[in-house]
């Protein structure tokens, strides 16, 4: 491998980025015609030997052969995860096309089995051929002798039953948990254990990759050398696995780490790595931020002046918990995760097709969560849904027939499971351990789905979902799944390849329902309560949060385990979940920093703070106000979180602050921008709802309020906290120099709606 | 020669970065001639050729105009064909005016997609790929204004046509995941009379020095969770804040946006309809630095012609769009803009070739028509032919990769790159049908 002791591994990534192009442009071709001769001098597994030289030597990297169609006509899966193909591909030569189980053009063997030493497997990366990914081998290695001896002795590809002695079943890095210094080095020793049951070290059949070189960085020996804080981690792959492992790196040591109160699991687990990374939590948040930050994240909703005062006011050491409860138990409650879950599952007229059919579907939403539905039954109601009724009613799509099953089975993974299958509709996944089958074993799942009736053309007063085997609906789609690539029919499978069974024949999507929702497998607990881990502190352990993959590493992940064991073993209550999350430590942290934590964005040693999605947002500001906005012909008053259909209602401002559209999973992320910056300035929202029939501003001078009192009240309203001396002074007195109150008035409501503390949960 | 998969491998970082580090490339064991020949085929690929085009507008033909009776006639046409400035070309009789301009504009009478429905092809149209529950892609319009960059201080992506009732579609012209940067500024129907773009002036009543003390408020409201809180997003708002407020200060921009500057005469060349004064407001936004701009497109799926095709063609929809986009060419023309603005006349799919039984014609997305010119494009071209009846394409079938590859060309855009989505899928920006990339129309660009 070039650079083989390359001090600075960071620049590999450049360098194998420009080998790989100018692979690209060099044909191949250069092999010479091979007659198969056959016996074996040793047993050879194709798999593990071969397989483990290509991944170490990062033939197989996912930046080179190992990419979706290969380089330079030469194509290799990554990691070597589908020995079967890549044997195929060096024994027999071809360039693979995406589409098609046919290789383009004439196939020309990558081995020579005359003249093994002129075998284009050896003389590219020996570099004796022109080679884009450089020199990956000397012939003076071990590894270059293995090659030469496995053609030599025909290029076999192993009995089954060496392979599997030998395969390969778990990694194992220590040390476990690395926490080094700057410019101090560790060396990671890798070991595996086999299917036969021994293990082994293979540290010297790794290939190692740090995804941040510039925290640390790591040889090709596995030696790692920490450069500046923070945490980057080391995907180790060997044939066929893979692992990662993730190196805290700190500038020194604190004296004297301070002993932190903890109140559960999650604190503890949180403050032990804080205290390996030697990073101190920020101070326990004051009442007012945590009230508001509680209220907000609990109901969406900002609490009333008059709560507010009663909350600071109030001494009682349990009145934390006690609000807790009453937010829990709050009508508030259920509007806003019926709105967060109608976000989720999508709920909107331009995806059911029609308002009685999201309407039906958002009141199953609700009903789930307004009677505590254990989560895991609301997922199995969902994903098995049949006839006419809320949960079936999500799979109409956007023009109203029924989605692909490809589409409609990517979704439910991606909601339920947290993990992102698409790349492998076309391929095999390029990074992640599953097949091009898998996904269409899943997809299987979705084959037989039909939509009987069509209220459109009135052959039935609604539609109906069912599953036909037969294919016998109106405008279903009913019918056998087949392979794109090999044009196959596939069966019902699931995720981990086991085939459903005659159970599915009958009921397919219950038999992968309860697969999915499975206690005895961890994704399902694990993709929900990282989710709402995620709102709580607008970052997932996972993040994005959806998106479990290897190269995706969870940066708790026994925070992750415990919590999602925590969630199985009480029921999968999503109130008892929250009330865990928003009573611990960790949660009520403060948003300021100190000067150990001020850099670190992943390890919740303080309260980040988050933007206010675009309904809780306007919903505050009307609030605050007393001036509500009107949705078409909904009710005055009516809240942006409590509309059944959102996207029948245009609105500016929610358009402006990011409300998904609902036909796709949302991913919403409030990011500034300049409309919504030119609406802060000139918009209606920020200037029509300052004064106007019944506002908080009209009834103030009706009763007479003083300068203070004003100033108070909205200070409550809009920021949950009492005004400072200061900004009292510099407010009461800016007023007092106005003309007119009522714009001096507006002025202060524009200010406080349109300041960072009022858009953010802190 | 085609690069796809991971970004890193792209070939448009290899000719944008990597050849400045020749010095590396020894160690890689590249011999000088090796190199050169890389770079030989670079050039061969690449885009270096002198881009004419800086902006482009969109007419966007919302429900699918009727090939037969507009770009490709045919005799299953209630119209006849007339003759053009260019010698061989006929367009249909409904288009006049049009017919004058032929030597700026070409038409392509093989577009081929794959999607029947308005929701499906309209996002097909709009950003290339097929829908997909999981995942959102960033519009035509937002590529280019993340290509391009802003001008003169202006929005970089115009979208006219804010509807009026189920706004279904809106999402699909906007940004995705190559951010909110990148998002059209909707503007109204620039015919009614109270049009006003939202949010660009001050309202009644607010003067700029109370703008001024409202600041100085929030500055004072602000100023303890600043103090203590390090938000980069915070930063970010206020730079957008000074921005926005150069804009509804600048008279340029404003005047970007005010017809009332455009002659009377101007305006009744452009047509006193919704879809005339969108065009010209859509050619002052250019002029003035704009890099894409959607005109028309008000009526929800106006040219959505399920029944009585020939009237609402001959009536309603072709004589506004045939006047505007004749006017739009010689206005263009005179202004010298023309080689530098490129125009785009497409809706999402075309029309059957049969007359259904309410005299309409359905959705066709097997074979359609639609025209462009300017921005460097050739005119006076028919690319591809379809069947007698303008049902199947006969030679040249182009898809919507391929005609995003040859806008992306003209504009100097590498049509091969692909952008990296937030959880590491390559997404194409010129997509083509079956997993291949576009490429750019021979003979146009």
């Amino acid at each position: 491998m070039f650079r083989r002791n390359a001090p600075e591994k960071g620049r590999r990534v450049g360098l194998g980025r420009l080998g790989a192009l100018a692979l690209g442009i060099i044909l191949a071709g250069q092999g010479g015609d091979s007659v198969y001769a056959g016996g074996s001098a040793r047993p050879f597994s194709f798999p593990r030997e071969v397989g483990g030289i290509l991944t170490k030597r990062g033939c197989n990297n996912q930046e080179c052969h190992g990419s979706v169609k290969g380089r330079g006509g030469f194509k290799l899966s990554a990691n070597a995860l589908y020995p079967r193909d890549d044997h195929e591909w060096i024994v027999q030569g071809g360039v693979y096309q995406v589409l098609s189980p046919e290789p383009l053009g004439s196939r020309k063997p990558r081995i020579d089995l005359k003249q093994p030493e002129n075998s284009l497997l050896l003389t590219k990366p020996t570099m004796e051929e022109p080679h884009g990914g450089g020199e990956r081998l000397s012939r003076d290695s071990a590894d270059y002798r293995t090659l030469v001896e496995w053609i030599r002795a025909g290029a076999p590809y192993g009995r089954e039953e060496d392979h599997r002695a030998r395969e390969i079943q778990q990694l194992e890095v220590s040390p476990r948990q690395p926490v080094i210094r700057v410019d101090e080095e560790q060396q990671l020793l890798v070991t595996a254990t086999l299917a036969g049951g021994l293990t082994e070290d293979v540290t010297d059949q790794i290939n190692f990759e740090s995804n941040d070189p510039e925290v640390a960085e790591v040889s090709d020996s596995g030696l790692v050398r920490a450069r500046q804080p923070g945490e980057a981690a080391v995907v180790i792959r060997a044939a066929g696995r893979a692992a990662t492992v993730v190196i805290g790196v700190i500038r020194q040591p604190l004296a004297g780490y301070p002993q932190t109160s903890q109140r559960n699991f999650i604190d503890r687990l949180v403050f032990a790595k804080l205290r390996r990374l030697h990073i101190l939590p920020s101070d326990p948040s004051d009442d007012r931020q945590f009230l508001r930050r509680v209220c907000l994240d609990l109901t969406g909703t900002l609490p009333p002046p008059e709560r507010v005062k009663e909350f600071l006011a109030n001494d009682r050491p349990g009145k934390r918990d006690e609000l807790i409860e009453t937010l829990l138990n709050s009508p508030e409650f259920l509007d806003y995760w019926t709105y967060r879950f109608a976000d989720l599952f999508r709920v909107g007229k331009s995806v059911q097709g029609f308002t009685k059919y999201s309407r039906l579907y958002w009141e199953w939403i609700r009903d789930g969560i307004a009677r505590n539905k254990p989560y895991d039954q609301m997922a199995r109601e969902r994903i098995a849904a049949q006839g006419y009724g809320g949960p079936a009613l999500h799979y109409y799509l956007i023009g109203g027939d029924l989605p692909s099953p490809q589409d409609m089975m990517g979704e439910q993974v991606r909601v339920f499971l947290g993990r992102r299958l698409d790349c492998a509709q076309c391929h095999n996944h390029p990074y992640e351990p599953w097949s091009q089958n898998q996904f269409w074993g899943m997809t299987a799942f979705y084959g037989q789905l039909t939509r009987v009736g069509d209220i459109n053309t009135g052959t039935a007063p609604y539609n109906i979902i069912l599953d036909d085997p037969e294919g016998h609906g109106v405008l279903g789609k009913g019918g056998p799944t087949v392979h794109p690539r090999n044009k196959t029919e596939v069966q019902p499978a699931f995720l981990s390849g086991e085939p459903a069974g005659q159970n599915a024949a009958e009921d397919p999507r219950a038999s992968l329902a309860e697969w999915m929702t499975s206690p005895d497998r961890p994704e399902f607990a694990e993709a929900i309560v990282n989710r709402i881990w995620g709102r709580f502190f607008g970052r997932g352990i996972v993040d994005p949060v959806d998106d479990f993959k290897l190269a995706n590493p969870a940066t708790h992940p026994d925070l992750l385990a415990a919590l999602a064991e925590d969630f199985r073993a009480g029921g999968y209550d999503l109130r008892q979940l929250m009330r865990r999350i928003v009573r611990s430590r960790v949660y009520q942290l403060s948003s300021f920093p100190n000067a150990s934590n001020r850099s670190d964005r992943t390890n919740y040693a303080r309260a980040h703070p988050r933007p206010l999605d675009a309904e809780v947002l306007l919903d505050a500001i009307s609030q605050v106000t007393g001036v509500p906005e009107r949705f078409g012909t909904k009710p005055e008053g009516t809240r942006a979180i409590n509309l059944v259909s959102s996207d029948m209602y245009p609105s500016r401002f929610l358009e402006l602050y990011g409300r998904p559209n609902r036909q796709m999973v949302p991913q919403r992320k409030v990011e500034a921008s300049l409309g919504q910056a030119l609406h802060l300035l000139a918009g209606s929202t920020y200037t029509g709802k300052l004064s106007g029939k019944g506002s908080r501003i009209d009834r103030l001078i009706a009763e007479g309020a003083s300068n203070a009192e004003m100033v108070e009240e909205f200070y409550l309203a809009a920021l949950s906290r009492f005004p400072t001396a200061e900004e009292r002074g510099e407010l009461e007195g800016w007023i007092e120099g106005q003309a007119s109150r009522q714009r001096a008035a507006e002025d202060l409501v524009w200010a406080l709606i349109g300041s960072r503390e009022f858009a953010y949960v802190h | 020669m085609k690069w796809s998969g991971c970004l890193q491998c792209t070939g448009e970082n290899l000719r944008r970065r990597d050849f400045l580090r020749v010095g590396s490339l020894s160690l890689l064991g590249f011999n000088l001639s090796q190199f050169l020949s890389l770079k030989d085929l670079m050039a061969k690929a690449g885009p270096p050729r002198k881009a004419k085009a800086t902006s482009c507008i969109l007419l966007w033909l919302e429900g699918g105009p009727s090939q037969v009776d507009t770009w490709d006639p045919k005799s299953n046409s209630g119209f006849k064909a007339i003759p053009t400035n260019v010698a061989g070309i006929q367009v249909s009789e409904l288009l006049p005016r049009v017919s004058r301009h032929m030597d700026k504009l070409s038409i392509i009478r093989s577009m081929h997609t794959e999607e029947i429905d308005h929701p499906e092809a309209t996002h097909y149209a709009i950003t290339g790929h097929r829908p997909n529950p999981t995942m959102q892609f960033p519009s035509l319009g937002s590529i280019m204004a993340k290509e391009l960059g802003q001008r003169n201080g202006m929005p970089a992506y115009v979208r006219h046509g804010e509807h009026d009732d189920w706004k279904g579609y809106e999402r699909y012209f906007g940004s995705a995941f190559i951010g909110p940067k990148y998002a059209p500024m909707v503007v109204p129907d620039p015919d009614r009379k109270d049009f006003e773009v939202p949010d660009l002036s001050l309202p009644k009543g607010i003067s700029l020095e109370r703008i001024q003390d409202r600041r100085s408020l929030l500055r004072i409201v602000d100023r303890l969770c600043r103090q203590k809180e390090e938000v980069a997003e915070y930063s970010r708002m206020d730079s957008f804040t000074e921005q926005a407020l150069s804009l509804i200060l600048s008279p340029e921009v404003k005047k970007a946006f005010d017809l009332s500057h455009e002659s009377e005469k101007t305006k009744e060349a452009y047509g006193r309809h919704g879809f005339g004064q969108s065009v010209l407001l859509a050619r002052r936004l250019v002029e003035h630095g704009c890099r894409f701009v959607t005109a028309a497109g008000y009526k929800y799926n106006q040219w959505d012609s399920h029944s009585d095709n020939n009237e609402g063609h001959r009536d309603k929809l072709c004589p506004p769009m045939d006047q505007a986009l004749a006017a739009l060419m010689e206005d263009l023309e005179q202004r010298g803009l023309l080689d530098s603005t490129l125009v785009l006349v497409m809706g999402e799919f075309g029309r059957t070739p049969h007359i259904n039984p309410n005299n309409g014609r359905d959705h066709w997305p097997h074979c359609w028509s639609l025209a462009l010119g300017g921005g460097g494009i050739r005119g006076g071209q028919i690319i591809g032919a379809s069947d007698e009846r303008g049902a199947q394409v006969a030679e040249g079938m182009v898809t919507v990769g391929d005609l995003y590859a040859t806008l992306y060309k003209a504009f100097g855009i590498d049509w091969e790159k692909t952008y990296m989505t937030p959880v590491g899928r390559p997404i194409k920006i010129a997509n083509s049908i079956g997993d291949a990339t576009g490429v750019p129309i021979e003979g146009l660009v």
